[in-house]
């Protein structure tokens, strides 16, 4: 009974076998759950929210989500990491919306959650090859196509709003949009596709 | 539309900034396990998955783990480089707690839910400091509307230039299922701005706020439409009530 355990401590386990321990309401799971992304969901609300205490809460909010939807999660089918990034961005950016009394995006962002829509990713999401190729990809945009990037993600502005807030036309925050997405794919190879 | 067509819509998609009507027919292709769109959204994600793990790292601190460990009703140690003895005594330990600690989840759980409520409670308060705070501005304008029309809703409305618009209005029924109120800022000579979304409460009466800056001296009305629940980012039908400036 213990074989289980004892392998999973010294060859670490997949996310598809922590997300039946979770299923199976097992507390520990939750403390691999939180070991393994805490840190990242943590910095993503502070960078979004960016205050330490109503990050806290928010990371709270985020865990206790996905505590209680994680029985409809397919473990074959869906990558833990990155839903439980969107969860983390959802809910962060659902505090902005409500803090500034903002209309809501483009999408309803439970919409966005959907389990099954999460392709299963590396593990180590914060040291990954990948995401230190989008930061520096990030880096080499131009300061217009980095800025409507970070405010679409990390401040959940629909291009409508994008425009208003940077004084600019429509139809040209809707080409910086594409060509900084463009630059990014670009940046990944054949990683992602669309 | 056809999946061609919608390809490059999947980033825009997973990023939440898709516009009509290629969101809708985004989400008509994921609804029926579209064999193209389902892959293409979630190699989308990868991109914005990728995207928000460039946040600049940040260093939670030790009690949020065990706030967080309080929902499973845990109580786990960090991770650490245990010897296979000690894992094997954790091991048991963890078996002994999850089958004799029933009850202690279920506390936890409910202490979970309550921090949860409170956080939100904490944010309810946020909204009302930025309401008292438009208020107590001895420079805000206030507007009143309904007060001679046939008809309820009736109420108020302050703007004050530095602190935002507040709503406040009675005779409001809630807004039907899938659908929401949403407040318009309509400048001198120009098009409503959207100011925010809300419902009213189930006696009729709402507290909406946007709070940030606003051109009190350029703004000619504050009006409320009823617009589906995502909101509209022009007002699609005649507004509810209209507070002319």
């Amino acid at each position: 009974m213990l074989l289980p355990l004892l392998l999973a401590i010294e060859f670490g386990e997949s996310d598809a076998d922590l997300v039946r321990r979770l299923q199976r309401r097992d507390p520990r799971a939750m403390a691999e759950l939180y070991d393994r992304y805490g840190r990242l969901v943590y910095a993503l609300i502070v960078r979004v929210v960016r205050d330490g205490g109503i990050a806290e809460d928010l990371v709270q909010e985020t865990f206790l989500r996905v505590w209680n939807r994680v029985q409809g999660f397919d473990a074959e089918r869906g990558g833990l990491g990155p839903w439980l990034l969107a969860v983390a961005r959802n809910r962060a950016i659902d505090y902005l919306r409500s803090a500034a009394g903002r209309m809501r995006n483009a999408v309803e962002l439970p919409e966005t959650e959907h389990p099954a829509l999460f392709a299963d990713m590396e593990k180590e999401l914060l040291n990954s090859d990948r995401v230190r190729r989008v930061r520096v990809a990030l880096e080499k945009l131009s300061q217009n196509h980095r800025a409507v990037i970070e405010l679409a993600y990390f401040e959940g502005l629909s291009q409508a709003e994008m425009a208003e807030r940077m004084g600019e036309p429509l139809g040209t925050v809707k080409t910086w949009v594409r060509t900084a997405l463009k630059s990014l794919r670009d940046e990944l190879g054949t990683a992602v596709t669309a | 539309m056809n999946c061609d067509e919608l390809r490059d819509s999947y980033e825009l998609y997973a990023l939440g900034i898709a516009d009509e009507p290629e969101r809708g027919e985004v989400r008509a292709h994921l609804e029926r396990d579209c064999s193209t769109c389902v892959p293409g959204v979630r190699g989308a994600r990868e991109l914005t998955t990728l995207i928000g793990a460039t946040a600049p790292l940040a260093e939670p601190p030790a009690r949020l783990r065990k706030r967080v460990l309080a929902i499973a009703g845990g109580q786990a140690g960090p991770q650490l480089k245990w010897s296979r003895l000690w894992a094997a005594v954790a091991a048991g330990a963890l078996i002994a707690a999850v089958v004799f600690n029933t009850r202690a989840q279920h506390t936890s759980e409910e202490l979970a839910r309550v921090q949860a409520e409170s956080a939100a409670q904490t944010r309810e308060l946020a909204r009302l400091n930025e309401a008292f705070a438009i208020l107590n501005q001895p420079d805000a304008r206030q507007v009143v509307f309904g007060g001679a029309a046939p008809q309820p809703p009736r109420g108020r409305v302050f703007l004050d230039r530095t602190r935002g618009v507040l709503l406040l209005a009675s005779n409001l029924p809630p807004a039907p299922a899938g659908k929401i109120y949403e407040m318009w800022v309509i400048p001198k000579g120009g098009k409503p701005v959207p100011a925010g979304l809300f419902q009213s409460a189930a006696d009729g009466t709402a507290l909406h706020v946007r709070p940030g800056p606003v051109n009190v001296a350029g703004t000619a009305a504050v009006a409320v439409t009823l617009e589906v629940a995502a909101g509209a980012t022009v007002p699609n039908l005649p507004p509810v009530f209209a507070a002319a400036l």
